[in-house]
């Protein structure tokens, strides 16, 4: 069931590898065994098949938790039988900001090297989304295909994931105060992760962005395959704002002097206290051109080779996610040969500033969770002038969380003088509103309109014919506002995205 | 020494923000930008003045003080820190600059924070309150009752600590809980005042959301610099109070509840707490 498809830049080639590749692929990867077929682990792959097929059929979210929440509650054991005890090569991708975006380019990467990939792309990464990755892609005997399962976990799920798949590599992108009212404090989600790294055996590899000084420093004792990404450019991307998390050392706390800063606190930095540097880098990016919403030049240099690389989708943290999945290609010891042509395949995950054309108005979807990646979408959406004409929600749900002070670092001053309306929904509607006006928006052009539907529909009719409405959105609003677009037929389904 | 002021009856305003980039955790920034916007839609000039590591300017020059939220290992940081800037501090508090704190800086105000594991931390003694870690993290909205003056309103934010503060004789709550935990949980006392030194658990960040007090403390810094009752010109504030509106629902419905929220699922095996 894992969609198997043809090498990037061989069309008609079938699922048929050229068989050195295939001999590679096996060596390196070898296929799954089958699970002890038990009456429970049947039953549980039954309802949980039958609960994604219902779901993706009414339209429900694409049944990407409740399969494998209906199959857990049957057979606990479902994902520690189905993927570790079969054997299954599984890479692990968590950090704060990107998963989404690199599970799907080490997916796309991988299946142009004629790799078979499951991957939840949808984004749902607690342990029951990953259990329904598993149940989606298994036979009823719970056998899964040969191939690789790419699988974005959750900070939180972590300890509890990581065990059942027993992954041949684990990806730490980054880390930034994602839903500090859910995890408590960063620290914590550090040692969380680095108790993982010490439970993964030598020959895992362990994939870290070295740009990142938290990341970076993680498990420093692991001995084992370590594979590191990040930037060497010789300018900087960005400056040290109030959203940036670790500008002190993670080993002795003395402020962080940085030569260059890439994107909040990853840059290439050193310790004045301790001469912590950052370590030498693997697959670096070496040369960067954000063209805009819709295209990103860049350079990276790895072990073997240098990659000339265009990908339509926008912003430096793009540049990061293309590294970190060409590391797990590096990690995973295959080298990413038809990269170019992968890469200019994947558009953006939704709502990553995916574009939408809604009759004769167009859409510009930027899903938006910490300060980090709204400063990130703000500054790609402010080398094309916008947001001019905005919708803007936020909503506190378990998935979004329920504290929304760190809107307060989101930097929506420099933003402000370009907002000509802005129509604010979610049930946080309140709290975006007052923050809006407080980085200098004129509250005459703020609406509220707290239902989704009815804030579309008003934002939308405050566009001009040809012209654009740039929608910033939380994770469930995102969802919601997709999904009235689908209604419209605008986009389609999120599992379809 | 206070600073000379002009006869205006607006003089411009010196706000120190204390370890600025250091200890800024929960959106606690937002304070500092809702008194600089208060002051600034009603033409009055105001001059912000980061003070991080290693900087000791004369504190009681400035009108307001604002030492705020940050995790335990900045918080060690900046409790080192902090001691070289004490003097200044406590001559700013004693002369009756307005100093706001919350959380990580309402515990350094106290006389010393006592982690459940590690070693305890000294504070600076500006407020008569002493800090032991809980076993707990309270996280939820919470209200408290805030009164200065012949005025009481209430004062909406979001907690998220794991001390309990206990307050001693010499320091009043900065509020009576209505809803959430407060110092402890237990005696329904929220935050520190003593003269013009307001420390309080509460983020949200509790300033926007909460334009009275915002106010109050403006009024007070500015009352004290040109050294006569002043009346600030009403602002429009239908976005905060509706911001305010909703905390409030949100804190009243957790009433009775110890948290808002599930356990950090990373602490795995610890009670449930429903």
């Amino acid at each position: 069931m894992i969609p198997r498809s043809a090498p990037a830049g061989s069309p008609g080639a079938g699922s048929l590898l050229p068989e050195a590749l295939t001999a590679r692929i096996e060596r390196r990867l070898p296929p799954g065994r089958s699970p002890a077929l038990t009456p429970r682990l049947f039953a549980a792959l039954v309802v949980g098949k039958a609960a994604g097929a219902v779901t993706r059929r009414l339209g429900r979210g694409g049944g990407t938790s409740l399969p494998g929440m209906l199959a857990r509650r049957i057979d606990p054991d479902i994902l520690d039988n189905v993927v570790r005890a079969a054997g299954m090569p599984v890479v692990v991708i968590t950090g704060s900001n990107g998963k989404t975006t690199t599970g799907r380019f080490a997916a796309a990467l991988l299946r142009a090297e004629g790799i078979a990939v499951g991957n939840n792309a949808a984004g749902a990464n607690l342990v029951q989304g990953v259990t329904s990755l598993a149940v989606r892609y298994a036979d009823l005997r719970g056998r899964l295909p040969e191939g690789v399962l790419v699988a974005e976990v959750d900070e939180g799920a972590l300890r509890q994931v990581v065990p059942e798949l027993a992954p041949r590599a684990v990806l730490v992108l980054d880390l930034f105060r994602d839903q500090l009212d859910r995890f408590g404090e960063l620290h914590a989600v550090a040692d969380a992760i680095e108790s993982v790294a010490r439970s993964l055996p030598s020959e895992a590899a362990w994939i870290v962005n070295a740009d990142d000084p938290l990341v970076a420093s993680l498990a420093p004792e692991r001995a084992g395959r370590r594979v590191t990404f990040g930037f060497e450019l010789d300018r900087s991307t960005d400056r040290i704002t109030r959203a940036a998390d670790t500008i002190r050392c993670p080993r002795c706390r003395s402020e962080l002097v940085y030569s260059h800063v890439y994107l909040s606190h990853m840059g290439a930095y050193g310790c004045p206290g301790c001469g912590l540097t950052r370590p030498p880098i693997d697959v670096a990016v070496t040369a960067l051109n954000s063209a805009g919403i819709g295209e990103t030049r860049l350079t990276v240099r790895l072990p073997s080779t240098e990659l000339e690389l265009r990908v339509p989708q926008s912003g430096v943290h793009i540049a990061y996610d293309v590294a970190a999945a060409l590391a797990v290609l590096v990690g995973l010891g295959i080298d990413p040969v038809h990269a170019p042509a992968a890469f200019a395949a994947v558009g953006p995950a939704f709502g990553r500033l995916e574009l939408v054309q809604a009759g004769d108005r167009r859409i510009i979807l930027g899903f938006v969770k910490n300060p980090t990646s709204y400063n990130t979408t703000l500054r790609a959406l402010a080398s094309e002038g916008e947001p001019r004409q905005l919708l803007i929600a936020a909503s506190n749900t378990s998935v979004d969380g329920e504290d929304f002070a760190w809107l307060w670092d989101v930097d929506f001053e420099s933003a402000a003088p370009r907002v000509e309306r802005v129509t604010v929904s979610g049930t946080r509607a309140d709290e975006l509103a007052n923050r809006l006006k407080y980085a200098g928006v004129d509250p005459s052009v703020i609406t509220i309109v707290a239902e989704r539907r009815a804030a579309l529909e008003a934002a939308l009719a405050g566009v001009e014919p040809g012209g654009r409405l740039t929608i910033l959105a939380g994770y469930t609003p995102t969802i919601e506002l997709r999904e009235e677009m689908r209604h419209h037929g605008w986009v389609g389904r999120l599992w379809e995205a | 020494m206070a600073e000379r002021c002009p006869a205006s009856p607006f003089p411009p305003l010196r706000i120190a923000h204390l370890y600025s980039s250091l200890l800024n955790v929960a959106g606690d920034g937002g304070n500092v930008i809702a008194v600089e916007r208060r002051l600034g839609w009603r033409g009055i000039p105001v001059e912000i003045v980061p003070v991080e590591l290693g900087q000791t300017p004369d504190l009681a020059t400035f009108d307001m003080v604002f030492i705020q939220g940050g995790q335990d290992v900045e918080m060690a940081v900046a409790a080192r820190d902090l001691q070289c800037k004490a003097p200044s501090l406590r001559e700013a508090a004693d002369q009756g600059v307005v100093i706001f704190a919350v959380c990580a800086g309402l515990q350094l105000l106290g006389h010393r924070y006592i982690p459940s594991v590690g070693v305890a931390m000294e504070g600076i003694g500006v407020l008569d309150l002493e800090t032991r870690g809980g076993p707990q993290r309270f996280m939820q909205h919470a209200a408290c009752e805030v009164r200065f003056g012949d005025q009481t309103e209430t004062v909406v934010g979001f907690e998220n600590h794991s001390g309990l503060t206990e307050l001693g004789p010499a320091a009043r709550p900065f509020g009576r809980v209505v809803a959430g935990a407060g110092n402890n949980g237990a005696d329904r006392t929220e935050g520190a005042v003593r003269d013009n030194v307001y420390a309080t658990y509460f983020h949200g960040p509790v300033l926007p959301k909460n334009p009275w007090l915002t106010d109050q403390l403006i009024r007070i810094a500015l009352e004290r610099k040109v050294g006569g009752r002043i009346d600030l010109p009403p602002i429009d504030d239908a976005l905060e109070h509706r911001a305010h509106g909703v905390a409030l629902t949100k804190a009243l419905r957790n009433r009775g509840r110890r948290t808002a929220l599930e356990p950090a699922r990373l602490v795995r095996g610890e009670p449930k707490t429903a």
